[in-house]
């Protein structure tokens, strides 16, 4: 399973059937298209990237990716919604400052993409990637315009990853190609080599085009799917036209473990006085069971479910 | 005895760029000729192991300088070179196969006379020719079915390009990471 997360998509594009046919048979299974940001969010945040396009190998996986360029300060809110809207969301840093943000401050920001093809003006910190990646960020190298460039493009390049996967330690980093056409791309193992050429082992590099940008993509995706990231309801077994009544009392039979659940449903029914705490008791299962069901998707309810439930 | 031990490097050329004219002598394929048989299409004659070792050697001076040129120049040899399949076998010495290996993967056109612009991707990379010969025609085989499965009726000689119809036979097939493995090799040259 090898991954490219990288590359640009610009509407009317006609080249990218191509671009990704030639990926697919250089060995990359799943693709993300970067659509790039700069500057201040527009007001509509809408993933303008189609994912079904025709004529494509079945086993190429697309995925939805947005690049912002940090030239201003935003706000973790609009990061959140923008996330929302696709499934990676990548931020460049242009300075230290942004890269300070976009390491701990910005918390919904799933990978740190920097143009290594200009001389940075400051060196990469141990401590600062290490807290990037401990929070699940990663950091990309993205190689095709080394490739097309000139001659500095690719000292800079070089040099920049080479200090990259110095301070990073060979952890967290993700390598991509950037290729806006087919003929920028290389092969997984090719890219592999190039890594260990700049300092990063065999194994490291294997990881970095296939292992890292999976956990990446499982836990952006667990970030936005899933509640806290501890559960991922994929089925919930919902009914299809269920009482709303029903359903709570179904939801409460779920989570009490002592009684079985046909009798846990006769009994309410002819639930006689319940005290204030088993009241409360109830309404908190309820809503539990409630956000669950609305987190697995399956939320044609849509209802509040803080009722009390008395007859 | 103290011998040089060599890596084998099977490459492969791919041409994914539809511009390509070569100097006239490139047709573009007819627009229903699927893009993995476009990929793969044969190299023109003008090109040979001459000219793909001086690739070799022009992109190991750029990227490693004099140091890198003096390294690999007593032991880079082109083994095999079909333009038909575009597929190389290139012999480096085992300590410096990564700095050719890097100049293959920054090469962006073919030399001078026949000035394509291509991809080369280093398809497997083998302790002896044997092994890397066995996988070239593995894979050549593996492309001919391959090629007569998607497209039995079209016309796959890419509008001319090579009577030939070699536009099938190339190699192919990176369907697992399963032969894209390194090293095969610290069984070194076992025949000599």
């Amino acid at each position: 399973m090898f991954y490219d997360l990288n590359i640009p998509w610009s509407a009317n594009d006609s080249n990218l059937n191509r671009t990704l046919t030639f990926l697919h048979e250089l060995g990359y299974t799943t693709i993300a298209l970067n659509h790039t940001l700069s500057g201040k969010l527009p007001s509509d945040l809408t993933c303008p990237i189609l994912t079904t396009l025709p004529n494509l190998p079945s086993d190429l996986t697309l995925l939805r990716r947005c690049t912002l360029t940090l030239t201003d300060s935003h706000s973790n809110a609009r990061l959140a919604q923008l996330a929302q809207n696709y499934d990676l969301l990548a931020v460049r840093p242009i300075d230290e400052k942004t890269l300070q943000q976009a390491c701990t401050a910005l918390e919904s920001v799933d990978l740190i993409s920097l143009d290594l093809t200009v001389r940075l003006p400051f060196w990469f910190k141990h401590k600062l990637l290490h807290e990037a990646v401990k929070a699940g960020k990663r950091f990309e190298i993205s190689y095709a315009s080394a490739l097309h460039g000139d001659a500095n493009a690719r000292r800079n390049l070089i040099s920049n990853a080479a200090q990259l996967i110095r301070a990073s330690r060979g952890r967290g980093v993700v390598i991509s190609s950037e290729a806006k056409t087919a003929v920028a791309a290389r092969g997984p193992w090719d890219v592999v080599n190039l890594a260990a050429v700049w300092g990063l082992g065999q194994e490291r590099g294997f990881e970095a085009v296939s292992g890292e940008c999976r956990s990446l993509i499982v836990g952006a995706r667990l970030k936005r799917s899933s509640y806290r990231g501890v559960v991922d309801v994929v089925y919930g077994g919902e009914k299809a036209e269920v009482k709303k009544k029903e359903k709570e009392k179904e939801a409460d039979a779920v989570n009490d473990k002592a009684k079985k659940r046909k009798a846990e449903v006769l009994d309410a029914s002819n639930a006689p006085v319940v005290s204030k705490r088993q009241m409360k008791r109830q309404q908190h299962a309820a809503r539990e069971a409630a956000k669950l069901e609305n987190a697995s998707g399956g939320a044609e309810n849509g209802e509040k479910t803080e009722t009390i439930p008395k007859a | 005895m103290v011998r040089i031990k060599h890596r084998y490097l099977l490459v492969n050329i791919l041409y994914p760029d539809s511009n390509n004219v070569a100097n006239g002598s490139w047709k573009r394929p007819a627009d229903d000729v699927p893009y993995t048989v476009q990929f793969r299409r044969p190299t023109p004659d003008r090109m040979d192991s001459k000219l793909l070792a001086r690739l070799v050697r022009d992109g190991v001076s750029e990227l490693f300088g004099d140091y890198g040129s003096g390294m690999i120049a007593g032991s880079l040899q082109i083994k095999y070179f079909s333009p038909a399949t575009s597929t190389a076998i290139i012999r480096v010495s085992r300590d410096h196969y990564r700095m050719v290996w890097a100049a293959l993967t920054f090469a962006t056109h073919l030399p001078k006379p026949v000035d394509l612009s291509c991809v080369i991707q280093v398809v497997r990379v083998s302790g002896t020719v044997k092994k890397a010969e066995e996988e070239a025609i593995r894979r050549a085989r593996l492309s001919i079915r391959r090629a007569a499965a998607i497209a039995p009726t079209t016309d796959l000689t890419l509008g001319g390009v090579g009577a030939i119809d070699n536009a099938a036979s190339d190699d192919k097939f990176s369907n697992g990471i399963e032969d894209l493995d390194d090293d095969d090799g610290d069984d070194d040259d076992d025949d000599g």
